[in-house]
């Protein structure tokens, strides 16, 4: 059954652009700092690294509903005043995969020459004036402050330990497999220094000894919750040659929806993301598949979110993720490289960006956890109802 | 957006003109779902437009009340301070047999968490949601307990 989304069409625009320039700025737990000024130093950082001025970012992205970021903290900060390509449909979670594309067509269009995406998150600061944490902007939203949130069905873990329980119950996936992605990703964290989870060890064991916070979703099933930002810089692959930094090539990108939207309760295909919509058309546009992929880092809130995507984006068949992340699968050095930054389970949750930051680096050869020779990186963002693809290569 | 200020929230917002009538129904001890006046589809939730004919007039129609549990979860920690007193509590899905792409979110009650199974038969009953932390309010609303 495959009426239950579709792909966004997006022009190929295969090779025209590439990421020049990331910054990140500390992730940490609360650290009492806003988003704005995380936003703003991960903004600063992404210049530097590409070996641009302020004045050479033509070009604006970010999340609209995340609005601590903008074009007026932009100017602000770096005492600016100059014209500005801007979108709202930028920084994390799936439009960090997205904004590649976005960026492409304003470069084509002649908008913009340097187009910088960024996302800040606060989160850990904000988090004891928000009801039920980051599933207040969930818990605002009409339908599910009445059919959902009156009966116990929130926040996140609890929309997750729902889907993990079916995915176990459809496909037979065990509590270990879960606990093998979570082990990895903190594997991979213990050789990332920028990583919030970065001294501390996870055994299986330890997962399995993790409290259950809704049965059976356990507490090293979810990810942290963390302040940290990141940012890049898209600009034609002609100009990025000229660049400070060996580009990373934007060779497809996808986008997926479902139907439901971000109601997961009646998403039909309960135990699919809308990556089945979003991989194929991305992998098209690069004249690659999955087998071609050195590194892929997904945007992970719980271990069956990277279970699920996995299967999705056809590194192997649905159902079949369980077997396959068993053992060391997905440690930097194992089969499939996959979150070698950690992830949002043990890296920092802010949100994608830092994922896609990671396949630039494990593009250029610089990344904690290296693969060797890296040219292939996928990053598979995610925001409920909707999954984003964005492949990147080294230039050949 | 709704306000997360309301002095009764996490219970319903009776006046939210989307789900009143779900509420009242359960208030009658009726199962009521949005049906498509076009195609005749029931639509869940109840959003403005049929996903499946795009009809935009609905019927809120009695269901008999009988599902089966798609999946649950086993709340152990209370995300809400209103949840404190009542974990570990057992919320999921039921596809309706009316139905089964209509699932309703809702407690499972009356069980053993342990023993619960794929796809058991589930019925419907309507208890009063209170929580402590809204004194002397009580909304009916349907829970479901194994058939």
């Amino acid at each position: 059954m495959s009426d239950w989304g579709h792909a966004t069409e997006l022009d190929d625009i295969s090779g025209q652009v590439a990421i020049a320039g990331i910054g990140e700025t500390e992730y940490t737990k609360a650290s009492g700092r806003t988003a704005r000024e995380i936003g703003v130093e991960a903004a600063e950082r992404a210049i530097a690294d590409a070996g641009l001025e302020p004045t050479d970012i033509d070009g604006l992205s970010w999340n609209g509903a995340f609005a601590d970021f903008d074009a007026d903290a932009f100017h602000e900060h770096f005492g600016t005043s100059h014209d500005l390509w801007t979108s709202r449909w930028g920084g994390g979670m799936t439009w960090a995969g997205t904004a590649p594309h976005l960026a492409a067509q304003a470069i084509a269009d002649g908008k913009a020459r340097h187009v910088l995406n960024v996302f800040p998150v606060a989160w850990a600061t904000q988090r004891g004036s928000m009801t039920g944490g980051p599933g207040e902007t969930h818990a605002a939203q009409p339908l599910k402050q009445n059919l959902e949130v009156p009966f116990g069905w929130f926040p996140q873990p609890v929309y997750f330990a729902t889907i993990m329980r079916r995915h176990m119950l459809e496909f037979g996936t065990t509590e270990e497999q879960f606990g093998a992605i979570a082990v990895a990703c903190r594997r991979n964290a213990n050789h990332n220094p920028t990583a919030v989870m970065h001294e501390k060890k996870m055994t299986l064991d330890d997962y399995l000894a993790s409290p259950l916070l809704a049965d059976p979703l356990r507490m090293f099933d979810s990810c942290l919750i963390s302040d940290g930002g990141a940012a890049y810089i898209t600009t034609s692959l002609e100009r990025a040659r000229d660049l400070a930094q060996p580009p990373a090539v934007v060779a497809g990108v996808g986008e997926g929806n479902a139907e439901s939207g971000g109601h997961w309760s009646q998403q039909q295909e309960f135990t699919s993301t809308p990556q089945v919509f979003s991989a194929p058309p991305a992998f098209k546009m690069a004249g690659l598949a999955p087998g071609d992929v050195d590194v892929l880092t997904v945007y992970d809130p719980f271990t069956v979110v990277s279970m699920m995507q996995i299967e999705d984006m056809g590194f192997c068949e649905k159902g079949a993720a369980g077997e396959f992340v068993e053992g060391d699968t997905l440690h930097h050095d194992g089969e499939l490289a996959f979150n070698t930054h950690g992830g949002l389970l043990s890296h920092a949750y802010v949100l994608g960006i830092a994922h896609v930051v990671e396949v630039v680096k494990q593009i250029r050869g610089t990344a904690p956890a290296q693969v060797p020779g890296c040219e292939v990186g996928v990053y598979g963002g995610y925001t409920g109802g909707m999954a984003s693809t964005l492949i990147l290569t080294e230039d050949r | 957006m709704a306000s997360l200020k309301r002095a009764d929230f996490p219970l319903p917002d009776l006046s939210d003109e989307r789900t009143t009538e779900f509420f009242a129904g359960a208030a009658r001890g009726e199962l009521v779902i949005p049906k498509c006046d076009s195609c005749g589809a029931f639509c869940w939730y109840p959003e403005e437009r049929c996903l499946k004919c795009d009809g935009d007039a609905f019927t809120w129609t009695a269901v008999d009340g009988h599902g089966r549990l798609y999946s649950w979860a086993v709340v152990r920690r209370a995300f809400l301070p209103a949840f404190e007193e009542m974990v570990p509590f057992v919320t999921g899905l039921v596809a309706l047999d009316a139905d089964p792409t209509v699932r309703i979110v809702s407690y499972v009650v009356d069980c053993d968490p342990d023993a619960l199974a794929a796809d058991q038969p589930l019925d419907v009953v309507f208890r009063d949601l209170r929580f402590p932390t809204v004194p002397d309010r009580a909304v009916p609303v349907p829970m479901f307990v194994p058939a």
